[in-house]
Formats: C-alpha cells, sequence, structure tokens
C-alpha cells in the first residue's frame, strides 16, 4: 500500500499520539474516498497527505480541543510561524551549535518536535519524516514555496536552539 | 552558543535549501564559496545538518499489525475474515466496499496518475454512456475528430490531445478499416476512442484507462446496439456497434489478437501485426 505508510507518518508527528494517528489516517481514507468523485490525481501522495493534514485538525479539534492550544495554534509562537515577522529573530539572536545539537538524546529530540508551532511542525514533519520536496510540501500545505521555505528553516532553528539549549542544562 | 550573530533570514533560508538538496548547482557552488569565507552561514549550515542528523535517528513509525488489520478489515483485503481484526472498525459494513474503492483508485493513481473516477460508474452506466456517445457519432457530420486509417497519425493525435492513445491495430486486410479518433467525454472524464469501419457500419472502440487487469471479452445490448467490454493493456475497452453480433464478436477478439491484450503495458505503440 503506497502511501500509506507516508499518511501514517504524517498523522502519527502532527497529532503526537500513536492512536490518534490511525483514526486520523483511516478518517482519511474516507474522505479520500469522498474527494475522488471525478477528476485526475496528477501527485497522489501530496493529494493524500493533504486530505490526512485537513482530518488531522479536524479530527483533533473534535476528539482533543486541548490539542490546538498545545500545537501552539492562535499563540505567540503561532504568529511568528508566518512570514515577515520581525520579531522572531530576538527569540534567537545566536545560531546555536552543531556540537551541542550532536549530544540530544531520542526522547529530547522527540520532546522538541512535539513542542514546535504546528504551523512550523507540519513543515518539519513533511520534510523530514516524508522527505518531500519543497514543491510537494507547497502542494500539501497549499501555500508558496516561499512560504515553506521560511517555515521550514524557522522550525530547524527552533529545534536546533532547543536541543543545544536542553544540553547545556 | 557562540558569539555569531543569526544569519538574515534570506541566507538562511538558502543554507536550508542547500541542506536539502534543493539548490541547483550554480547555486549551490556559490553558497559553498561564501560559506567558505563567512564562518555565520557555515555555522548556520553545521547546524542544521546535526538537526537534521538528530532527526535521521529517532524511530520512524512502523505499520503494525494491528494497524494494518484495521485498515484491512475495513477495505476488506485482507481476507474474509478480517471482521476479527484486533481493533474493531468503527465503519459500517456498508463503508467497507466505498473504502476498498478507495485504496484501490489510490494505487491505481499511485503507479500512473491516472484519474480515478472509473471505480465508482457501475458498468451499466459506462455502457450507456458508451452507447450514446456512439449514437451522436452517427448524428454527427463526421464520426471523427481526427480521419485517418493510419495508426501513426491518429495514435499521436490522441497522444497530443489527452495525453493517452490505445492500441489501434491495421485491421484492413481483414475488412476492419480504421476511419479515425475523437475524443469522448464518459463520466466526466476525455477518454481516447477509435473508430473502425465493417462494410458500411461503423465501431467505436472506447479505451478507458484501468489498472492491470485482463478479462473478457463480455458481450452487451444496450440500447439496441451490441456491445462488448474487455480489460487488457492498461485498459478497459468497450465496443459498440450495430454489426451483428458474430461480426462484432469477430471484430473484437482480430483487435485483441493485434494489440497483444494479453500484456499490460498502456503505453506500448509497438503493435502485432
Amino acid at each position: 500500500m503506497p502511501h500509506l505508510k507516508d499518511a501514517l507518518a504524517f498523522a502519527r508527528w502532527l497529532t503526537g499520539s500513536r492512536d490518534d494517528a490511525e483514526d486520523v489516517v483511516q478518517e482519511a481514507c474516507l474522505r479520500a474516498y469522498a474527494s475522488i468523485g471525478g477528476g485526475t490525481v496528477l501527485r497522489p501522495r501530496a493529494w493524500l497527505l493533504a486530505i490526512v493534514r485537513n482530518a488531522a485538525f479536524t479530527w483533533m479539534a473534535k476528539n482533543r480541543p486541548k490539542w490546538l492550544l498545545a500545537s501552539g495554534d492562535g499563540t505567540e509562537m503561532d504568529r511568528l510561524a508566518e512570514t515577515g515577522e520581525a520579531s522572531f529573530t530576538d527569540l534567537l539572536t545566536r545560531t546555536p551549535e552543531a556540537e551541542l545539537i550532536r549530544k540530544a538524546d531520542m526522547a529530547a529530540v522527540r520532546e522538541a518536535v512535539a513542542a514546535l508551532p504546528v504551523r512550523l511542525r507540519e513543515v518539519l514533519i513533511l520534510r523530514e519524516f516524508n522527505d518531500l520536496s519543497y514543491r510537494d510540501i507547497a502542494d500539501v500545505l497549499a501555500v508558496p514555496i516561499g512560504t515553506v521555505m521560511s517555515r521550514l528553516s524557522r522550525a530547524r532553528l527552533l529545534l536546533a536552539a532547543s536541543l543545544a539549549e536542553g544540553c547545556r542544562d | 552558543m557562540t558569539e555569531a550573530r543569526l544569519l538574515p533570514e534570506a541566507d538562511l533560508m538558502l543554507v536550508n535549501a542547500l541542506a536539502d538538496g534543493e539548490l541547483d548547482a550554480p547555486s549551490a557552488a556559490a553558497l559553498e564559496r561564501r560559506m567558505a569565507d563567512e564562518p555565520a552561514l557555515r555555522q548556520s549550515y553545521d547546524a542544521i545538518v546535526a538537526t537534521r542528523e538528530a532527526l535521521g535517528r529517532l524511530e520512524r513509525p512502523a505499520m503494525d499489525a494491528g494497524f494494518l488489520d484495521r485498515i484491512g478489515s475495513v477495505v476488506g483485503a485482507f481476507g474474509p475474515d478480517a471482521a476479527s481484526a484486533r481493533r474493531p472498525s468503527r465503519w459500517k459494513a456498508d463503508w467497507r466496499a466505498l473504502a476498498a474503492s478507495v485504496l484501490v483508485a489510490v494505487l491505481v493513481a499511485g503507479s500512473g496518475g491516472y484519474w480515478l473516477g472509473t471505480n465508482t460508474m457501475s458498468q451499466q452506466n459506462i455502457a450507456d454512456l458508451v452507447a450514446s456517445s456512439h449514437r451522436r457519432s452517427l448524428l454527427a457530420a463526421s464520426p471523427v475528430d481526427i480521419a485517418s486509417s493510419s495508426r501513426h497519425t491518429v495514435k499521436p493525435w490522441l497522444d497530443s490531445r489527452i495525453g493517452i492513445s490505445p492500441p489501434a491495430p491495421d485491421l484492413a486486410a481483414k475488412g476492419f478499416v480504421l476511419v479515425g479518433g475523437r475524443v469522448d467525454v464518459i463520466g466526466g472524464h476525455a477518454v481516447p476512442t477509435l473508430v473502425y469501419r465493417h462494410n458500411e457500419h461503423l465501431i467505436t472502440v472506447v479505451a478507458e484507462p484501468a489498472g492491470a487487469a485482463i478479462s473478457g471479452p463480455r458481450d452487451s445490448q444496450t440500447d439496441g446496439y451490441n456491445m462488448v467490454n474487455w480489460s487488457g493493456n492498461g485498459f478497459d475497452y468497450w465496443a459498440v456497434s450495430d454489426l451483428e453480433r458474430p461480426e462484432l464478436d469477430g471484430f473484437v477478439a482480430r483487435y485483441i489478437a493485434a494489440s497483444g491484450a494479453g500484456k499490460n503495458d498502456q503505453s506500448s505503440s509497438t503493435i502485432a501485426q
């Protein structure tokens, strides 16, 4: 089953829970069917992942009301995810050092990913865990490539800073 | 942390693109030259690479048996006893057939990017549409959009119009002359259509892109027209004509023999004569 594994990986990192991810993917398959009605699907993987994403947001909003809050939706960090937010750089004034990042253990990495604002996290997941190109990520999220690049670089910067910081403590 | 200040965002995005292999060769070379001179650039790049490595160490979520059972029970793809999956399905039984066609359609799409609607239309719907398209073509000024008895003309024309063309074997020696081709719209999709002539009767052959299945031929009758439906070469074929049944069956047999319907090569343009 091509794409099912991608769908599950995306949902897993997006929701932060294996059980929720499985429910979301099942729901996404149902929606995929409903939207098939007619028309061409030229990029089936991006298409399915976009459906998974929508399914995740509505499913989590309905069943895990705290998830959106914890994911930073509507918070300061989420606004920072938007392009053109100059104050973002105030948060990070120095480039984290690679040596410190390398010392982070797996649990710390997992937590740091989960702590990212959802707008940044989804870009990072699609790039690192689904191995999508910038073009495909732009397709899934329906945003320009420039936005993908900006969010990805911010996601990695935040992640790097949080990993490096964790290792200094 | 070091004393190096953060890079301007544009530079940061460039360095990320380099780490992701998204830069073309000249841009990548230019950036690497800059990195040699600017420690801040190099440091950002190293941080990105280290971050990616850290993420790469994380385990990937596996599709465990429980999940596959669950999806399997939903799509019925893992046998009839899949209802005993470890996790109970939340979908009603009615949904299983629907879900099965989703996954089948996704598989079809994954293998070639073709459209997905055909699974949702019943064979009878398609037969009706094919028959009415045949009838319209008889009423039109010309039954074809490209008139040519040469498959070397018809196939490229169809390819250029909708990017796909079925085998168009030369059956003139058998009494079936290629008249030409046209594009029909069946269920909202553009499909390639060939027209052959036998004596004064026209035969419409509609070829819908399909999966790898090989089946048929199956005879049927719709609106007074004789029809034959079969699958092979990556297409679902419908032949419709007012020819007598034995003659239409004879045409289909020759078409299948000449187009090598035992193979499943949709892009095959070499046709056994």
